[in-house]
């Protein structure tokens, strides 16, 4: 589904990847580990097209597509999802009107009908009600006021709304308190299936004890030092990333 | 001589041939007045970036066609336009002269008179308000009755047009809301015609004790016309006045709003929205003078600039010595969508009272570049981000619109016309 080879990006002139590649298949979880500045959090906005990252050499596909001549909105409308870290307030922009806005440029992309305002709200509230969240937040402005759990239950409700073919979860569960990382944890399994894939960047293991990933990569200095299966992940949390690190040098 | 006059002869002979009324002595006096000052210039720091020659200019050639009231065809369609879009009974001032709804008005048990018939004469030491008592024709006298509540909104619709010649008009209104009354206001300046055209109106409002008054002045004046309005707003003890200002049209706009506070526990609460594309001036002068405490003043204006635009917000608080338990805050954002559109703003509080609680900010920016992302990361394209973001810019004022029905068209045309300036249509 995703094929990253030998990928370099830079923001400014400071390189944050230096020769990437990653091979995700559909069906799978991939977690993505690695210290503070690791290229993580690049690695997920590279993907979604953020235009303050250069991709200055390697090359992306996804699904047999080169991702990197399309527009972050067309990439979205393709199925690809960034569950962002620290999601942005949008005071004004209501909550549902985003909601079925990008609903709407999806199925239009996939040549479906514009979604019914009734049949909008009723999968909206069903949603809601799995993620323990209040039907109001349907009104707020996008994320005005959300506390930082509020606000990753609204990255995995619109995450479910839009039941994306490659979802990104960038440090989804940093700062979660464990009823919020259970219901991201359980946003993140009903979206698990042979047709969708889902890449989890996380800094800790806590996620990965509710989320089981089938294969786990250790990311540093802007490359993939390690991968391994979920072991791996319980190995780090043990041993801490040094170990990668000094094991790659070796 | 002043550099922006106008020809005494024929400025004279103007005032002379408005019909013969009550008012006839108080034009001659204003007349007089006028022409010792003549319109401000841009040496008045108060006029600095608004400079009148345009509509000096205007006047001129109005006067040398002998001063014809001006027409257009196509008027009664935007009057019939107006009217669908807000139920409300509106009184029509059409080019300076009061066509339609003073009966209606009255029969709704509002106290509605021309100032002819009441022999009222308007006094208002400003250049402008002399020049629009000078050539009014007639004005429009308000009043609201003690301890009465009018829930639906009186509409007042100032319209003009200029077909072939250019035009002028004076539109005077005065509202006087009685103690304990309340009463709820939309004021609109609409244009049509393909002339130029100068539009000066003058508002006069006072509220007496505890009195409430909800206003809202919509200006969507055609793109070749300009206009300069004030308005004052007198407040007594533990009155309330909430108004909301949008300017979305004309080609040359100045708006004052003078608001003095002469009781206690009176409250101003003020917002206002512009917009301006290509070729668009819109100066809005705000003025609130503090002149008794305690007492409250917010002022929350917002504009939306694209294309080669200007605008001008300068909002003043005063707060005179002895005015003690003063809250009085302003504030002004402005988005600017092209490179080629200017805003000078300017927030001034003057203190001359120890307990106050007073603030202002300003803002100058463009669309936020992470929530541009964040939106199109989530599938919408980036035009349809821009005017989500633009509208939402907006939005705090709109929705604020202290009348429910005026919010709801604003809503509508505020959303037409960013989209306009979003795309770049207007640009």
């Amino acid at each position: 589904m995703l094929e990253i080879k030998d990928l370099k990006a830079s923001t400014g002139d400071t390189p944050i990847l230096n020769g990437l590649s990653l091979s995700v298949q559909a069906g799978e979880v991939h977690a993505i580990m690695g210290p503070n500045g690791s290229g993580k959090s690049t690695l997920a906005q590279v993907i979604a097209g953020h235009e303050d990252y250069a991709v200055t050499a390697g090359s992306v596909s996804y699904k047999g597509k080169d991702l990197l001549e399309l527009e972050p909105e067309e990439r979205a409308r393709e199925g690809i999802f960034l569950g962002f870290q620290y999601p942005v307030e949008i005071p004004g922009v209501n909550n549902a009107y985003l909601l079925k806005a990008a609903l709407n440029a999806r199925r239009k992309h996939q040549g479906q009908d514009e979604i019914d305002a009734f049949e909008f709200l009723k999968l909206a509230k069903e949603k809601m009600v799995v993620l323990g969240m209040d039907p109001k937040f349907l009104n707020r402005g996008v994320n005005e006021g959300f506390s930082g759990g509020e606000k990753k239950r609204n990255e995995i409700l619109q995450m479910a709304m839009l039941e994306p073919e490659l979802a990104i979860l960038d440090e989804t569960d940093s700062g979660l308190d464990i009823d919020a990382l259970k219901a991201v944890a359980e946003g993140v399994n009903a979206l698990r299936s042979p047709e969708r894939a889902i890449i989890l960047v996380t800094h800790y293991q806590r996620l990965l004890d509710y989320v089981e990933p089938d294969v786990v990569h250790v990311l540093s200095g802007g490359k993939i030092l390690r991968s391994g299966d979920k072991s791996l992940a319980l190995e780090l949390d043990k041993k801490g990333y040094d170990w990668v690190r000094e094991a790659a040098n070796a | 001589m002043t550099a922006l006059a106008l020809p005494d002869k024929a400025l004279a002979t103007a005032v002379r041939e408005l019909p013969d009324n009550a008012l006839a002595d108080n034009r001659e006096a204003a007349l007089a007045k006028f022409l010792e000052r003549g319109f401000p210039t841009t040496r008045l720091e108060d006029w600095k970036y608004t400079d009148l020659t345009d509509v000096a200019d205007i006047s001129q050639r109005w006067l040398e066609n002998g001063a014809p009231r001006p027409s257009a065809a196509a008027i009664d369609g935007r009057i019939a336009e107006i009217r669908s879009m807000i139920d409300v009974d509106w009184i029509v001032i059409e080019n300076g002269a009061i066509t339609a709804g003073i009966e209606e008005a009255a029969s709704t048990g509002l106290g509605v008179a021309t100032f002819s018939e009441l022999a009222h004469v308007p006094g208002y030491d400003h250049p402008l308000a002399d020049l629009n008592a000078a050539l009014l024709p007639d004005g429009l006298h308000i009043r609201i009755a003690a301890n009465t509540t009018h829930e639906r909104p009186l509409g007042i619709l100032i319209v003009d047009g200029a077909d072939s010649e250019p035009g002028v008009a004076q539109a005077r209104v005065r509202i006087e809301l009685e103690e304990g009354s309340a009463a709820q206001f939309i004021e609109y300046h609409t244009s049509i015609g393909d002339a130029d055209h100068y539009a000066n109106s003058v508002v006069e409002m006072s509220l007496a004790a505890g009195a409430t008054a909800n206003y809202v002045r919509i200006q969507g004046r055609d793109r070749n016309h300009t206009q300069t309005h004030r308005t004052a707003v007198r407040l007594e003890a533990s009155s309330t006045v909430r108004y909301s200002g949008f300017d979305l049209g004309g080609r040359l706009i100045r708006n004052d709003l003078d608001i003095d506070i002469a009781g206690r526990e009176a409250s101003a609460l003020v917002g206002g929205l512009y917009i301006a594309g290509d070729g668009q001036h819109i100066d809005n002068h705000i003025r609130i003078d503090h002149r008794v405490g305690p007492a409250r003043s917010t002022l929350e204006y917002r504009g939306v600039l694209g294309g080669r635009c200007r605008c001008v917000w300068n909002g003043k608080a005063l707060v005179r010595a002895g005015a003690d338990g003063t809250d009085a805050q302003q504030s002004n954002h402005n988005l600017l969508l092209s490179e080629r559109a200017e805003i000078d703003a300017k927030p001034e509080l003057e203190i001359y009272a120890d307990e106050v609680k007073c603030s202002h900010g300003t803002t100058v920016g463009q669309l936020d570049d992470a929530a541009l992302f964040y939106l199109r990361s989530r599938g919408l394209d980036e035009q349809d981000a821009k005017r989500a973001l633009t509208r939402a810019f907006g939005a705090s004022i709109v929705n604020h619109a202290p009348i429910a029905i005026a919010a709801e068209h604003l809503a509508a045309i505020v959303e037409e016309r960013l989209s306009r300036l979003t795309d770049g249509e207007d640009a």
